[in-house]
């Protein structure tokens, strides 16, 4: 491993049936303006850059993975206008029809204004995010990055996704994020430490689109563990990316198998029951952190269509000299 | 850091399919823009656009979008000279913005106005990941696969995150590039928000009114420089530096100082350790739009000072791309250093006293320059340039 130690100083989640508390995240204007997938990722970052204690005048980049962007806006801009012409065009939901809204309005909300990025992919945008965003961090790119991901998947869209043979995810809504930042950088401003990203790894499997791959070989985990300079042996439990889709948590299963051989550790996914959005992965990366103990966590995530990401982490216990916090931020711990 | 060579080049333009056609298009200086036939216009202020013509070929199950990115992903492959075997380490990164949206709009037309409408098989590609699953799965590229969207400047990130990836040592290669289709809600949204000049548009005039829309593909090689000489590759320029910055200030409009814009120059210069002066060509973004073009030129005189500069739109020509226009400019910018020639900025007949550089009008221009920018800004704030050197 070579660069920066990448640690994790904060983490929020809102999860679709946790809104409620939303509101409390917003100021008047933006509970007004914003789309509820923009709301819901605004008050995540807000969340875990709370819990950071960053003071985002230093430079902070973010990153947004999603799967849908908000297609609910897009669907409303084209309702309009198949409802009434081009005088039911609204200008205020068109610039929502692009994807990176959410990622606009977020940054605006949280003065980003290092590079901001939005990475579509379908189920493991979130964790994609999260690996560029560790791999920025390591390579000096930027400080401080605010990496995560939301989605608000309308029925429709999933529906039609099903029915064209594209998987059969139990999607949610939501948003999470991770803050991560230089271990330098994190100890220089007294930042509570929850853990460490130690190895990022994401690369393309042999699969057509939407398809399941043949080989049960993985590419990313052997990549990741290389760069945390970590062996199979370490890992004491995975965080997968199952979420209700057979095929393909059957293909996660053998390639984990594969990689990590002769060794299987606990298997766990935090998609269910509530469905899987691309913010789960903030939540998977911050537990993770919270319950790898001495040893190390793999959270790891692959598409349909063969992407897959592999992310390598270390507890608290391990960044010698840390503050240490349990729990993850979240909505319902602000509610509570 | 490992520099980072191009060393292939492929593009599928309202000039046609190919890069050959791309630069006589740009470089003679002609106006692809023309009434729109493939949606229907009717009751829309603006009705032209910049289409590619027919002939892309490809299968009719995929997505207009989808042809579009693997005829030019292959036609740079193959221009690298990049073997089958070489492509199972490749990264992809690709910049998108409508996916497939051409088809799942006509789809959804139909279904709301209660006609029987059958789910067509380029509708599960409506996303705009799916050109990067598509081109990937096609070409057999096994390295890691990303799709950014940062709007209007996508195609541009897209050549950043890939020489990050190139720089750092993870991938010897990467195939890197945008695309998008002409859509329905994109021609509606710009209408809309009556951006769109109802004549072709004329970037840096006096007379301006805004863009033109347009679509394509463009993909580029990245390579390992030490690389790509040891194995004899052709190497068009060296992609130096790049900056990529954010606004944080409005969804749709930039910073009225271009702030943000001129951060992402700078940065771009200084992680190429190159001097402003240095620098003899900006393929601006150029969108047409009197706002854009106006702090767009308040930012480029921030960074470079007044005249020096050569500046010209390649929007001009071929319309606003959207995700293809990040790397369709790079493409141009690249070209421009390596044959000597600044494309020109077509129609601009009175030039807006407001923007002071040379704006390279209606006729190409002969200058050998050695570094070159290209710059795209996207809704939301962001900006993106990027830094070439011609080839050692």
């Amino acid at each position: 491993m070579t660069g920066h130690r990448v640690v994790i100083t904060g983490a929020g989640v809102v999860d679709g049936h946790a809104t409620g508390v939303v509101s409390r995240l917003l100021d008047e204007s933006e509970a007004r303006r914003l789309s509820r997938v923009c709301r819901m990722t605004v008050a995540a970052g807000r969340l875990a850059l709370t819990e950071a204690g960053l003071d985002t005048d230093r430079g902070l980049a973010l990153l947004v993975g999603t799967e849908f962007g908000d297609m609910v806006s897009t669907i409303a801009f084209v309702d309009g206008f198949l409802q009434r012409g081009t005088p039911g065009l609204s200008a205020l939901l068109f610039p929502h029809t692009v994807m990176n809204t959410m990622a606009a309005t977020t940054a605006i909300a949280v003065s980003a204004r290092d590079l901001s990025l939005t990475l579509n992919a379908p189920t493991v945008a979130g964790e994609l995010a999260i690996a560029r965003a560790a791999a920025a961090v390591r390579a000096g790119r930027v400080g401080a990055c605010l990496a995560g991901g939301a989605d608000e998947p309308p029925p429709l869209v999933v529906a039609t996704l099903r029915e064209a043979g594209a998987g059969a995810e139990v999607r949610g809504e939501g948003a999470g994020f991770v803050v991560l930042e230089s271990l330098d950088a994190a100890r220089a401003r007294g930042a509570r430490i929850l853990g460490e990203i130690v190895g990022v790894a994401w690369r393309a499997l042999a699969a057509r689109p939407h398809g399941i791959g043949r080989s049960p070989r993985s590419r990313a985990i052997a990549a990741a563990l290389d760069e945390a300079g970590a062996s199979s042996a370490e890992i004491g439990c995975v965080y997968t990316s199952a979420s209700g889709d057979d095929r393909r948590e059957v293909w996660e299963g053998a390639l984990i198998d594969s990689a990590l051989a002769p060794h299987r550790p606990a298997r766990r996914s935090l998609s269910l029951p509530a469905g899987r959005h691309s913010g789960v992965a903030a939540r998977a990366v911050a537990t993770a952190a919270s319950e790898a103990g001495e040893r190390l966590a793999l959270v790891h995530a692959v598409a349909r269509g063969g992407s897959q990401v592999a992310i390598v982490v270390a507890g608290p216990s391990r960044v010698a000299g840390s503050r240490t916090r349990k729990g993850l931020a979240s909505a319902e711990a602000l509610r509570a | 850091m490992r520099p980072v060579a191009v060393t292939g080049l492929g593009v599928v333009s309202p000039f046609g399919a190919g890069v050959k056609a791309f630069w006589e298009g740009i470089s003679g200086g002609v106006c692809a823009v023309r009434p729109v036939t493939l949606i229907d216009t009717e009751g829309f202020r603006c009705r032209i656009a910049a289409e590619v013509p027919d002939g892309i070929g490809g299968s009719a199950r995929r997505s207009r979008a989808d042809r579009l990115a693997l005829a030019a992903a292959r036609e740079a492959l193959d221009d690298a000279g990049v073997a089958r075997a070489e492509r199972a380490e490749a990264a992809l990164i690709v910049g998108a913005v409508g996916g497939g949206m051409l088809e799942a709009e006509a789809w959804y037309w139909q279904r709301a106005r209660g006609v029987p409408a059958p789910l067509p098989a380029a509708l599960a590609s409506s996303f705009p990941s799916s050109h990067a699953d598509v081109v990937g799965s096609v070409l057999g590229l096994g390295g890691p696969r990303e799709t950014v969207v940062t709007a209007c400047s996508s195609g541009a990130a897209s050549l950043a995150l890939a020489a990050d990836l190139v720089a750092d040592g993870v991938v010897p290669l990467a195939l890197a590039g945008g695309v998008d289709a002409l859509t329905r809600i994109c021609f509606m949204g710009f209408n809309t928000l009556k951006l769109l000049d109802p004549t072709p548009c004329r970037p840096f005039d006096r007379d301006r009114r805004g863009m033109s829309i347009g679509e394509g593909a463009a993909f580029v090689v990245l390579e390992d420089a030490e690389r790509a000489r040891a194995r004899g590759a052709r190497v068009y320029a060296e992609l130096a530096g790049y900056g990529m910055t954010s606004d944080a200030f409005h969804v749709t409009s930039p910073h009225p100082e271009g702030e943000g814009m001129a951060r992402a120059m700078r940065a771009a210069l200084r992680q190429a350790g190159v001097a402003a002066a240095s620098v003899g060509y900006a393929n601006a973004h150029g969108t047409a739009t009197p706002q854009n073009d106006r702090i767009e030129a308040r930012a480029l005189r921030e960074v470079f000072g007044e005249g020096r500069l050569l500046v010209s739109s390649t929007k001009s020509m071929i319309g606003h791309t959207m995700a293809a226009a990040g790397t369709l400019e790079a493409v141009a910018t690249v070209l421009a250093l390596v044959n000597e020639v600044i494309p020109p900025t077509a129609r601009l007949e009175t030039p807006d006293p407001e923007i002071p550089f040379d704006c390279v009008p209606r006729v190409a221009r002969e200058a050998a320059v050695e570094f070159a920018i290209s710059n795209s800004f996207g809704f939301g704030g962001q900006n993106v340039t990027l830094l070439f050197g011609r080839a050692a």
